[in-house]
């Protein structure tokens, strides 16, 4: 009974943890801009972050290591230290993308002013990092990001054509680079970076060992797949309301009016309630990955398992990168635009970030009667493939179609 | 060192003529900011819809409307400092700002009276106008 209790908990995490701006902004957009041919891109990004979070969980269980730390042993130090930067500035990016995303909803409740909710929100997620223990934080911002579901019930009630929502999952051969950097994107938005230092470090605070086996491939297959599922819900209710407009989503706002073209006010309370959530969840898990890589690269004592006055190196960059975020959030850059420039960015970083977690995981010496089977070995090394196709193509896309538009 | 330099000022280069940086406003530069007015008053038009069938929420409205307004006078201060040389462009051009300016005033109608059902219908069908007009305007050049 725990265990069940611990695989429902840790699938409703991975959900708050999945679901971020940058999954909502390019969902709405590539619904809106695309439509339902874009669908296939969703499981294939989602099936890449299963992969590679199942494979990471199960390098902390055997070894205690995340992945951080097999950047460092696997790269050196020019390597290493190239990979922290890279992976700091755009997870840094992220965060506040994510702090300017919470004060744009919460201004939407109250209508005050963005840059005051930004505060707000930075207040708040610091005093939940403060208070709730790590396994509550993942909780409370899972729970409550569960809101979102309403964009799945959302594109089932305005029930689009399903042979051709079916149609969508299948790829395409396709000469519109608009469409090519809607793919790209939206397998990027499954792929950010910051999710699998989350989740591996995730790992060490919750102190997983081999006996977690199942919990993390529920957790990985489950969880992420539910987040995937709420995904394609965004993407095909923008495919029917926004596609037939001529709607291209500009702001957090666009995505909530999707949940209320359905439901009226209460569509959009749900939504915008799952968005903060969701939200709120994706800030704390960027500014623990922007520590939690600090720390691990730098050897220093880290995690919310501790108290965070007996390690204050790793509770200072951590309180840094809040108030970084904070910094960016409030010069007034709009969070969508950030969002969309962190995504498309973080892609050449992806090979450096799943090479060593790839390679630990097929290394028998290390990983003993636990070490990667034949289907895990062919979909990483697939994943790898495409990470790196992806690295060579994204920043092409972006410029040739001056950001998708 | 020399040789890392030009490198990056090709690189540079290359992104600034693919992006469209510098000289005077293309067709395409200016149906892509026309498009953006007519996404953007077909949005305006959903949310005033759901506002006279008094199913939304009025804070969001208001606020969903000024960030909406913004993003709709931002370009047409962009299609105003614009440089068009050719008189087709030039013409749509001025066409553009002066559709702006109506799409904000009827974004206007939600933002002041966003319990105003009347008026949100009124402002509804204006802009449905309006990007309809956008619409014809950029497919056009």
């Amino acid at each position: 009974m725990k265990g069940v209790l611990q695989i429902a908990l840790g699938v409703i995490a991975a959900i708050g943890g999945f679901v971020d701006i940058g999954d909502l902004v390019f969902n709405s957009q590539a619904g809106a801009s695309v439509g339902t041919p874009a669908l296939w891109a969703v499981p294939v990004g989602v099936g890449g972050i299963m992969v590679f979070a199942e494979m990471s969980g199960r390098i902390v269980a055997v070894t205690k290591k995340p992945n951080f730390v097999l950047v460092k042993e696997r790269y050196g130090t020019r390597l290493s230290t190239f990979t922290l930067v890279a992976s700091l500035v755009l997870t840094g990016l992220t965060l506040a993308a994510e702090l300017g995303g919470l004060g744009f909803i919460l201004n939407y409740f109250f209508d005050v002013s963005v840059g005051f909710f930004v505060l707000v929100a930075l207040i708040a997620i610091a005093a939940a990092i403060y208070v709730l223990p790590f396994g509550g934080i993942e909780r409370v911002f899972g729970y409550m990001g569960l809101a979102l579901l309403v964009f799945i019930a959302s594109s089932i009630n305005l029930d689009p054509d399903w042979g051709e929502v079916g149609r969508g999952f299948v790829p395409e051969a396709h000469g519109a680079a608009v469409y090519w950097y809607f793919i790209v994107g939206l397998i990027a938005a499954a792929l950010m970076p910051y999710e699998i230092y989350f989740y591996s470090s995730g790992a060490v605070e919750e102190g997983w060992d081999p006996s977690d086996m199942t919990v993390n491939r529920a957790n990985a297959f489950i969880g992420f797949g539910l987040g995937g599922l709420i995904s394609v819900g965004i993407l095909v209710t923008a495919a029917q309301l926004f596609k037939p407009a001529g709607i291209s989503p500009t702001s957090i706002g666009s995505v909530a009016l999707l949940a209320q073209q359905p439901y009226a006010e209460l569509g959009l309370i749900l939504a915008l309630i799952g968005i903060l959530f969701a939200v709120g969840g994706a800030t704390i898990d960027t500014a623990f990955s922007a520590a939690y890589n600090l720390a691990q690269h730098q050897g220093w004592k880290w995690g919310k398992r501790f108290r965070l006055l007996d390690e204050p190196r790793f509770t200072l960059s951590l309180a840094g990168f809040l108030l970084l975020g904070f910094a960016i959030a409030q010069t007034g850059v709009d969070p969508v635009e950030l969002t969309e420039y962190a995504v498309i960015f973080s892609i050449p970083v992806l090979p450096l970030t799943y090479l060593p977690i790839l390679l630990v995981g097929n290394d028998r010496n290390v990983m003993g009667q636990y070490v990667n089977g034949p289907i895990a070995r062919v979909f990483g090394w697939f994943y790898f493939g495409l990470i790196c196709l992806l690295a060579i193509a994204a920043p092409i896309l972006f410029l040739w179609t001056n950001g998708g538009s | 060192m020399r040789r890392w330099l030009a490198v990056v000022f090709a690189v540079l280069g290359v992104a600034a003529s693919v992006s469209g940086c510098g000289g005077p406003m293309t067709p395409d530069e200016l149906s892509r900011s026309i498009q953006t007015l007519e996404s953007t008053a077909a949005e305006g038009a959903m949310l005033a819809g759901d506002v006279a069938d008094d199913r939304t929420k009025a804070t969001f409205a208001r606020v969903h409307a000024r960030d909406m307004s913004d993003v709709v006078v931002h370009e047409a201060e962009k299609l105003n400092d614009a440089e068009a040389d050719r008189a087709n462009v030039a013409a749509a051009k001025t066409k553009a700002v002066d559709l702006a300016d109506k799409i904000d005033a009827a974004l206007g109608q939600i933002q002041v009276a966003p319990d105003d059902e009347p008026g949100a219908r009124k402002a509804a069908t204006q802009l449905d106008q309006l990007s309809k007009q956008a619409g014809d305007l950029s497919a056009g050049l």
